[in-house]
């Protein structure tokens, strides 16, 4: 499983918590606020649920809402928050 | 009005914008994304609204219903009304369809704006005139090159759209019609006049001290009351509103929060308690947030101390209120620290009573239906006599008060402690208990974030559900130090998190499901 794999699923299985449905199959191109309808609130919750799971840490001063656009722009912040982790650990 | 000498208290609502605009033309007085408006354009902006309703036939007496995304073309439009005399309706911009049609039947309005083409259609059907909301904001804000003049103009401001002088409106005339829920199938308009409105809004003011020098970031839309208060409050002490956009909220509110320069939030518990999650995690400790306000349901305790532990120039102000009069209690800043659990002192001028079945107040301690007198209570609900009956009272038979439908106490020296709402109420072991109470009592024990009962049925006693970093037997065991044992749930279910109902509120039925889930 690619890095990028192991996110997907990780969203994946924390929207699913979030929204209380099942979410799988998630293509890069679905859009978390028009076609997922989460809001500012389950926004919060996402991160929340993923800081949980897979030792996201956000620093709320650079979050973009760029970042929060698809799911792929949204695993894309995540490698690359998860990496800069990673390099400077 | 141009006599030399102080002029006369603003009596109209739109008379407190046009002297903040002779006050501090030149402030910052409303942002959202990348528009700010001064108090002079937004004056202007006003004037040159009211000029295009009347020319859509809207007059004295007619009501005027906007069903659009919060921005600040509504805030102009809520002045606008006001000098015409027509009185305003906002809705969130999710209400179309059937939900509309309720509220166009009930309220017959003038003119219908939104961008909905179905909605405009049956508006249309209703003889009711329709403007798009893209008509209502190049009104208010005409491109440059095509308004009046340059708005620098002491003439522009003094009337840019050939529109009548306001004449004939009365301070008891009615300036908003407000649509809550609860307790009827239906939502039904809490109608005010100008004079409840300037009432409500100045002893607002006078509690929580706006400054000209604040920044207001508000992240609720301007279909909530306790957002457009917050227009209301800026306009009458000179503040700077920032009108925040809906995915401003959430993960970006602190960059929002520093980017602005907010001194000021107007919260509710679920912005608050994210807030304070992204603050532990941030160097930029938001130093110019000096004042937080809380209303809508209890802040838990631990939320509260961990926002003081991140700020500590913040100050924060626990408020309790309901539509048909605005604001019912504000407690002065950090009394909580003091009085945990109250929501403060009633507004001044104004008093708050618990009362037993006929009226008669009840000692301090006692639980009763809150009453509330004052100015600020509100006209009446709009063609609903029976609930106004029930709610709007009047002593002896002429003097207005409103029963509220929420329970509570006074202690001796008159704070306000709120112990739920009739319907939270149920009996358990013989005691009657109350189910927002026992939340409350949740919220203060450490590792708590939120809390939620749900109240016994048929053989299943009540149920205590809570979130947060804490087992479930400590949870229980720990809730002794905070309220008598037997109003204490027998059992506690820890999850990750409360369901909610689309307004915000815990939803008691799919938590009951939840529940019966961890119990299987």
């Amino acid at each position: 499983m690619t890095d990028r794999q192991f996110i997907v699923q990780a969203l994946e299985s924390a929207l699913s918590d979030v929204l209380e449905r099942d979410i799988a199959g998630l293509a890069d191109d679905v859009r978390l606020f028009d076609d997922l309808h989460l809001d500012s609130t389950t926004m919060l919750e996402l991160l929340m649920a993923l800081e949980d799971t897979i030792d996201l840490v956000v620093d709320p001063e650079t979050l973009d809402i760029e970042d929060f656009a698809s799911v792929g722009t949204f695993t894309d912040f995540v490698l690359a928050t998860r990496g800069g982790i990673a390099a400077t650990a | 009005m141009t006599a030399p000498g102080t002029p006369p208290a603003p009596a109209l609502l739109h008379e407190i914008l046009d002297r903040a605009a002779e006050l501090r033309p030149d402030r910052p007085a409303l942002s959202q994304g990348e528009l700010t408006l001064n108090y002079r354009e937004f004056a202007t902006s006003a004037r040159r609204l009211a000029g295009r309703l009347r020319a859509a036939g809207v007059g004295r007496g007619d009501r005027v219903v906007a069903a659009a995304p919060s921005g600040p073309a509504l805030a102009v439009l809520v002045y606008a009304a006001s000098r015409l005399g027509a009185a305003y309706t906002l809705l969130h911009e999710q209400v179309h369809g059937a939900p509309l049609l309720h509220v166009l039947d009930d309220c017959e309005p003038r003119l219908l704006i939104t961008e909905d083409a179905a909605d405009r259609a049956a508006a249309g059907e209703r003889a009711i005139a329709v403007l798009p909301l893209s008509e209502l904001v190049e009104a208010a804000f005409p491109p440059p090159g095509s308004g009046p003049a340059d708005p620098a103009d002491p003439a522009d401001l003094a009337d840019p759209s050939g529109e009548p002088p306001a004449s004939g409106v009365l301070a008891v005339d009615p300036v908003s019609l407000i649509y809550t829920s609860g307790t009827t199938a239906l939502p039904k308009a809490v109608v005010s006049t100008h004079q409840q409105v300037l009432f409500a809004a100045r002893a607002i003011q006078s509690v929580l001290g706006y400054r000209a020098d604040d920044v207001v970031y508000c992240p609720l839309p301007l279909s909530f009351d306790y957002g457009l208060y917050q227009v209301h409050l800026s306009v009458l002490s000179g503040a700077h509103l920032w009108l925040g956009l809906p995915n401003e909220a959430g993960p970006l509110l602190l960059r929002r929060l520093a980017a602005t320069g907010a001194t000021v939030l107007p919260g509710v518990p679920s912005a608050t308690e994210g807030l304070a999650w992204l603050l532990r995690r941030s160097a930029n400790k938001l130093p110019a947030l000096r004042l937080l306000t809380n209303t809508g349901a209890a802040l838990s305790t631990e939320t509260i101390a961990a926002l003081r532990a991140s700020l500590p120039n913040l100050r924060v102000q626990v408020m309790y209120g309901l539509t048909e009069c605005k604001r019912a209690t504000v407690m002065p800043p950090d009394g909580d620290l003091a009085r945990p659990g109250s929501c403060g002192l009633p507004l001044p001028g104004t008093e708050v009573l618990a009362v037993d079945e006929d009226g008669a107040a009840v000692p301090p301690g006692e639980i009763g239906q809150l009453v509330v007198r004052g100015p600020h209570v509100m006209a009446g609900y709009w063609r609903r006599p029976e609930l106004d009956a029930e709610r709007f009272r009047r002593r002896d038979g002429l003097f207005p008060e409103l029963w509220t439908g929420d329970y509570g106490w006074l202690d001796e020296d008159g704070f306000v402690y709120f112990s739920g709402r009739r319907d939270d109420l149920y009996k358990e072991n013989g005691f009657r208990l109350s189910a927002t109470e026992v939340e409350a009592a949740a919220h203060r024990v450490p590792g708590v974030v939120s809390a939620a009962v749900l109240p016994p049925e048929g053989r299943r006693p009540s149920v205590l559900a809570v979130v947060g970093r804490i087992e479930a037997a400590e949870a229980l065991e720990l809730m002794r130090e905070q309220i008598e044992v037997y109003k204490i749930p027998r059992r506690c279910v820890v999850l990750d998190a409360l369901p909610l109902s689309a307004n915000g509120k815990v939803d008691r039925r799919r938590l009951a499901v939840l529940v019966a889930e961890v119990a299987a």
